[in-house]
């Protein structure tokens, strides 16, 4: 009698079957935000799983309910699990007579440089002095493209304003050379200036590229930056999930090291240029579990911010 | 090569077809779920997607038709039709002429790899004898003047640009006049990365293009791109005459698929792919045989003349 009337309020338990019509909606329009494929997928999967057998209250739908489950869990990819303080981590650096040492890192073209003149810009904005390691030799008029924006950063912060200090000096050895070995003077060079931070620009590399990639590694492991930032551009597709496993797998596996140092976090570039299809953001923090540290947002200085994971989950979800 | 994962995938869905005893809707559904998914995971538009599998579910309709030969055939032609459609945009190429000028100026997204290609597409041309040459008019991103010089430099490419003026109108319109005057026959002009959410940049391509009337524009797309694609190469072909397509860094891992949306965004055939940072790493591109090649069956001439 009561199970009755109960059926007849409409309480249901959630199963597979009567979600997977939402689920699949979901899941395209997830891929359609540029989320991957694969991790679409997987999302999906883990919303069923949770809220299998789950009963319905009397006035929620299943759609809402997937919907309300898939969102949490967006939100939770993107919340970072451990705390990003870069400034407090330059003061302490700083405190114990070290220059405080990123690296980054990337395939071809998404913004290294870039958004490493950016970040340049804004830790001399905190009255962070800074050296720039011009570690890619390869690529034509990359230690150009350092050295004009070290004269434009200087240009904005003068030596002036910055009790007769140069703010951003650039350390280069011109095309050809090691990279590793580069970035090592530098960080001697840095030592001796008493400079606060080191920003270690890379050539951009194919994930596949075995030759490039054991470089890198080399890098990574030779100088032991405090931090190495993966930089990927919020237009890239699925291969998100190739570039971050391979770039994380070459830097463990072509290290001698027994503790390797992988991806510390990422900086999503090129946000600007996507409207809301921001599944990239989503791809790369599931794949790595990395936050994500910086996003950049157009081609000035000032174009860099912190990621808001509600506002890129509400676009995600529109 | 592009789309090769993609044609496996395609090929190996179409063969359920022939494994079937019969074909009924079931079997029809479950091969356009596996098609789709597979162009999904090549980055292919999410409309091209759906509209391809609205088509061919259109063109069968089991009610009327009988015969399991048939069907299978009208099914794989009906694919084969569609995927022609994502990679061939039925239009010929801007050819160019030698012994006259021709003036290509390349446009696209920020770090597609227009640089690159414009002195991998010079070198191509200089080393079928061709008078080429470079224009930078590129005056925005920190050291593109110098990742000129230096690529033309070791390559001996003749080329133009300036470090003082901030116009790229001004430098484009001087660079092509000279090297008109001079004689050349492949003037390819470099501008400065853009998207379409930043209309002054728009402004400026379309100036460029205004004042240098150039024979063609072609659009370079990184082949990583995924659904973004669309939207950013429709809102290029709204603004300037895009009338090819160069696909980059074909050599990494990627499918291409994102890149493709762009030959149907812009109505234009792909010409050349990249795929190396080398000058040489550049290969032609011919929408046809690349079909055959990526759809590998012998019959697909007799599919698709139907
Ligand atoms: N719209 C936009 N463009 C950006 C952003 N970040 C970088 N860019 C542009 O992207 C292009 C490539 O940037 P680079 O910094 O040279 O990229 P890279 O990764 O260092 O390139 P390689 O060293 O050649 O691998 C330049 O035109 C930049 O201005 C961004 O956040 N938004
Ligand atoms: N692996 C690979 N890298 C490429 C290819 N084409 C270009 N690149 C690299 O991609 C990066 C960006 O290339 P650029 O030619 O500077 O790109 P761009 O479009 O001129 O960039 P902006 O002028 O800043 O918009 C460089 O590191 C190039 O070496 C390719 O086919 N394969
Ligand atoms: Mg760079
Ligand atoms: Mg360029």
């Amino acid at each position: 009698m009561f199970s009755l009337l109960k059926g007849l309020v409409g309480a249901k338990a959630l199963s597979e079957e009567t979600m997977r019509p939402v689920l699949d909606k979901l899941r395209d329009h997830l891929i359609g935000k540029n989320v991957a494929a694969d991790i679409a997928n997987k999302l999906c999967d883990s919303v069923a799983i949770k809220l299998e057998g789950k009963v319905l209250g009397t006035f929620d739908s299943v759609a809402k309910t997937v919907k309300a489950t898939l969102t949490e869990s967006l939100v939770r990819i993107l919340s970072p699990k451990r705390r990003v303080d870069i400034l407090r981590d330059c003061l302490h650096a700083k405190q114990e007579g070290r220059p405080y040492v990123m690296a980054f890192c990337g395939v071809n073209g998404v913004g290294k440089s870039t958004n490493l003149a950016k970040i340049c810009f804004w830790l001399i904005e905190n009255d962070l002095s800074v050296l720039i390691a011009a570690c890619d030799t390869f690529r034509a008029g990359a230690v150009e493209q350092l050295r004009t924006h070290t004269r434009h950063l200087n240009a904005l912060h003068p030596p002036a304003r910055h009790h007769a200090r140069h703010m951003v000096t650039l350390y280069e050895k011109g095309y050809g050379k090691d990279a590793a070995g580069i970035a090592m003077e530098a960080i001697r060079y840095a030592s001796d200036t008493k400079t606060d931070v080191v920003l270690i620009d890379t050539a951009g590399r194919m994930q596949d590229n075995e030759p490039l990639m054991r470089a890198l590694a080399k890098l990574i492991a030779v100088n032991e930056p405090d931090t190495v930032l993966f930089v990927g551009e919020a237009l890239v597709g699925n291969e998100a999930v190739d570039q971050l496993v391979k770039f994380n797998q070459a830097l463990a596996d072509y290290s001698s090291s027994s503790s390797p140092h992988v991806i510390d976090g990422i900086v999503l570039t090129k946000f600007d240029t996507i409207d809301d299809k921001v599944g990239a953001a989503i791809s790369m923090t599931y794949i790595t579990g990395q936050p994500i540290v910086f996003v950049g947002t157009g081609q000035t200085y000032t174009d860099l911010k912190a990621l808001n994971a509600n506002a890129v989950v509400h676009a995600l979800m529109k | 090569m592009v789309l090769a994962d993609l044609g496996r995938k395609i090929t190996t869905a179409l063969q359920s077809l022939s494994r079937a005893t019969i074909i009924n809707e079931e079997v029809l559904n479950s091969m356009l779920k596996q098609i789709c998914a597979a162009l999904l995971e090549a980055d292919v538009n999410i409309r091209l997607v759906k509209n391809l599998r609205e088509n061919v579910r259109a063109v069968i309709d089991f009610d009327e038709m009988a015969g399991g030969l048939n069907k299978r055939r009208m099914i794989q032609s009906a694919v084969f039709k569609e995927l022609v459609k994502l990679v061939d945009p039925g239009v010929k190429p801007y050819q160019p002429v030698k012994g006259k000028p021709n003036v290509i100026m390349y446009v696209g997204l920020q770090g597609s790899g227009k640089t690159t290609t414009c002195t991998k597409l010079a070198y191509h041309y200089l080393r079928k004898n061709w008078k080429s040459c470079l224009v930078c008019a590129d005056t925005f991103r920190a050291g593109a003047y110098d990742q000129v010089k230096q690529n033309c430099t070791k390559a001996r490419i003749p080329f133009y640009g300036s470090y003082t003026e901030v116009d790229p109108v001004v430098i484009a319109t001087t660079g092509v006049d000279m090297f008109k005057k001079q004689g050349l026959e492949m003037i390819i002009v470099d501008t400065s990365g853009r998207h379409k959410q930043e209309e002054s940049l728009f402004e400026e391509m379309l100036a460029v293009a205004t004042a240098i009337k150039p024979d063609n524009i072609i659009f370079v797309m990184d082949a990583t791109i995924g659904q973004a694609c669309e939207a950013q190469a429709r809102a290029f072909k709204d603004k300037v005459d895009i009338g090819s397509v160069i696909i980059t860094k074909l050599d990494g891992h990627a499918k291409g698929g994102g890149a493709l949306s762009a030959v149907a965004a812009t109505q234009s055939p792909i010409i050349f792919i990249g795929t190396g940072e080398h000058i040489d790493d550049l290969e032609p591109f011919k929408t046809k045989p690349f079909i055959k090649k990526l759809l590998g069956m012998g019959d697909i001439e007799g599919l698709l003349d139907k």
